[in-house]
């Protein structure tokens, strides 16, 4: 700005003189800012780091005092050894199950109420919407012990249905983001479409489905993270340790280690492999996870 | 982006309604009431699944929750009515409550402003266009990718006094080490602090805040000759106060109702230093001498004191929150 003011009514040698004084702090606030970034940054990684050095420990390593942060060998072996500790695959199974219906249950459930809440006119709607988004304040801890004693009516205790079964029935959060996102599609495009014959449900499947793809895709990655760590619910339902869930599995490794059972190494090794279906999600749909739900919220505004 | 899609559909579709040879739907034909009751009938069709969900997984554990809380009730024998009982019990015999709730008010107060703090920070520093921006987001967003589990046992092992990281970092900077998980004072800001190893979720949502401030804001601002520190205060703050509204809702919420890292890290300890709220309904409801009725009657204290903190939260907000539209 000032920059400007010197230029348009000084002499020639003083606006040579400017802008090296002010590209100078330029250059430093930048690097200032790259350096602080980079501090930062390593900072957020060390932690990840040290769980992939202890990963690579051989068991030796593990009650060596004081600890190096690298390995004193590199135990590719861990990765084998530790996930069979607590059978892993297994774990991994029932947790791959219980994600995949659930993703697909409550995706589903909500894409066709957000639709029918934005995009049909019909007496109530407003009543509905506003129940479904009433519900997303109550709190899971208070209806949890009557779930807990309907499912236990139901003879469903120790079984997957109490984690996936609620999500065929709507999730709330998603109803509000789905209705928000459907009201913003141009009304002409169903008009158009009514034109040729089609119904509402063709209407959703052919045209809302494509059209909203960022919505769903949203959808499925909080879905996947929701029950992919979903912990409370495996805790209160499950009681048999062949339908742990990794989340369960995981907390229960970490509870066994001490010191006379120091497989920290194992643990790590199969903490990375927990970590992994996630991050690869991540890294496969980055755009989504970092602007999707950002544009969501403010289209939601 | 999404906005620009849409817009281009929304022209498509113009384009194709433009043709005069096809009759335009309309209510108001005579088969509209038809029309509409079929409308009506597809629309109950699409949210029946909900409207189940609703009823079976939440209107009806509510009742059904609220009636428990003044009853005695094991899960085994059937429940029986005590009144107010449970409430008293609370309030005045449970050596545990008042505790919890001391623990639960001093977590909501560590937590809820550390991860709008840090949030907001990381935001500001990352709002810019500089090369590389675009990787430091990715690593600050890390964290919140991972399992809860998976990080929290983690933490649990860096906060280990003689192996963890925590220590071993403290001791090479040659600072005073601490017992972490294990020491009463030491043990709620540990705590908070794993949250604030994952402030890249609000990170997130408050770069797509900063980044709806209009630029010719700021322009117009630097012409004026504002600093930047004038500037954050005096535009971004203002600007982005409905999404921190926002973000003290959800963080004061979910804030209210942690739990795996107690269950992970602390099991409430040591003594009742990191006893939450949320903790000791789980414990009672669930743990090896369940009483239902307690439980119930706690969960609805926690609901209660969510309600009235959102609501004071809420009402105050006309305070400080910005509204374009006024």
């Amino acid at each position: 700005m000032s920059a400007l003011a010197v230029e348009g009514h000084a002499g020639a040698h003083r606006a040579r003189k400017v802008p090296l004084r002010y590209r100078v702090p330029m250059t430093v606030s930048r690097l200032s800012w790259y350096a602080l970034c980079s501090l930062l940054g390593i900072t957020m990684l060390v932690p990840l780091l040290w769980m992939i050095s202890i990963a690579l420990k051989p068991s030796s390593d593990i009650l060596q005092l004081p600890p190096q942060f690298l390995p004193s060998a590199f135990t590719w072996s861990n990765f084998v050894e530790g996930p069979q500790q607590i059978h892993f695959g297994r774990l991994l199974f029932n947790t791959v199950i219980v994600t995949v219906l659930y993703v697909f249950g409550s995706v589903t459930s909500s894409m066709l109420a957000g639709y029918a809440i934005a995009r049909i006119d019909f007496r109530g709607r407003n009543f509905w919407f506003y129940l479904f988004t009433f519900s997303i304040f109550v709190p899971g801890i208070v209806t949890l012990v009557p779930i807990q004693r309907l499912f236990f009516s139901l003879n469903l205790i120790d079984t997957w249905w109490p984690l996936f079964l609620p999500a065929f029935f709507g999730n709330p959060v998603f109803i509000f983001l789905a209705r928000q996102y459907f009201a913003s599609v141009p009304r002409s495009i169903d008009d158009s479409a009514m034109i040729d014959g089609a119904g509402h449900w063709r209407i959703f499947t052919s045209l809302m489905i494509p059209l909203t793809k960022p919505l769903w895709i949203t959808m499925i990655i909080m879905s996947f993270q929701a029950a992919w760590n979903d912990f409370l619910n495996p805790l209160v339902y499950l009681n048999s340790e062949e339908k742990y869930t990794l989340s369960i599995g995981m907390a229960n490794f970490m509870g066994a280690l001490n010191e006379a059972n120091p497989q920290f190494n194992y643990y790590m090794a199969s903490n990375l492999l927990y970590m992994l279906p996630p991050l690869l999600l991540f890294f496969l749909a980055q755009r989504y996870f970092m602007t999707g739900l950002g544009s969501l919220v403010m289209t939601g505004k | 982006m999404l906005v620009c899609q849409l817009m281009l559909m929304a022209e498509g579709a113009h384009i194709e309604r433009a043709d005069p040879g096809r009759p335009r739907p309309d209510n108001r034909e005579p088969r509209g009431l038809t029309h509409r009751r079929r409308n009506a009938l597809t629309a109950y069709v699409f949210i029946l699944p909900t409207i189940i969900g609703v009823a079976v997984f939440m209107l009806y554990p509510l009742a059904s929750s609220l009636y428990h809380a003044f009853t005695q009730w094991d899960g085994l024998t059937p429940a029986t009515w005590t009144g107010l009982d449970n409430f008293r019990y609370l309030f005045t015999e449970d050596p545990t409550f008042w505790p919890s709730m001391k623990a639960t008010g001093y977590f909501v107060l560590l937590s809820v402003p550390s991860g709008m703090i840090f949030g907001l920070a990381l935001a500001v520093l990352l709002n810019r266009a500089y090369r590389g921006v675009r990787i430091f987001r990715t690593i600050f967003y890390l964290p919140v990718v991972l399992p809860s589990i998976a990080v929290l046992t983690l933490w649990k092992y860096i906060y280990d006094p003689l192996y963890g990281l925590a220590n071993q970092v403290l001791s090479a900077l040659h600072l005073p080490t601490s017992d972490w998980l294990q020491s009463p004072r030491m043990a709620m800001p540990a705590i908070v602090l794993v949250g604030v190893w994952g402030v890249g979720g609000s990170m997130i949502i408050f770069l797509a805040g900063l980044q709806n401030v209009p630029s010719e804001i700021y322009e117009a601002a630097r012409v004026d000759g504002a600093g930047p520190f004038r500037m954050f205060f005096a535009i971004t703050l203002p600007m982005i106060t409905p999404i921190l509204l926002l973000q003290l809702v959800l963080g004061l919420v979910l804030a209210f109702q942690a739990f795996n890292q107690i269950q992970v890290m602390t099991g409430g300890g040591p003594d009742t230093a990191t006893y939450l709220f949320m903790y000791k309904i789980y414990t009672d409801a669930f743990g090896s001498y369940p009483n239902l009725g307690l439980a119930t009657a706690e969960a609805w204290i926690l609901f209660v004191i969510i309600m009235i903190v959102t609501a004071i939260t809420l009402k105050t907000s006309s305070m400080w929150v910005f509204e374009e539209n006024k």
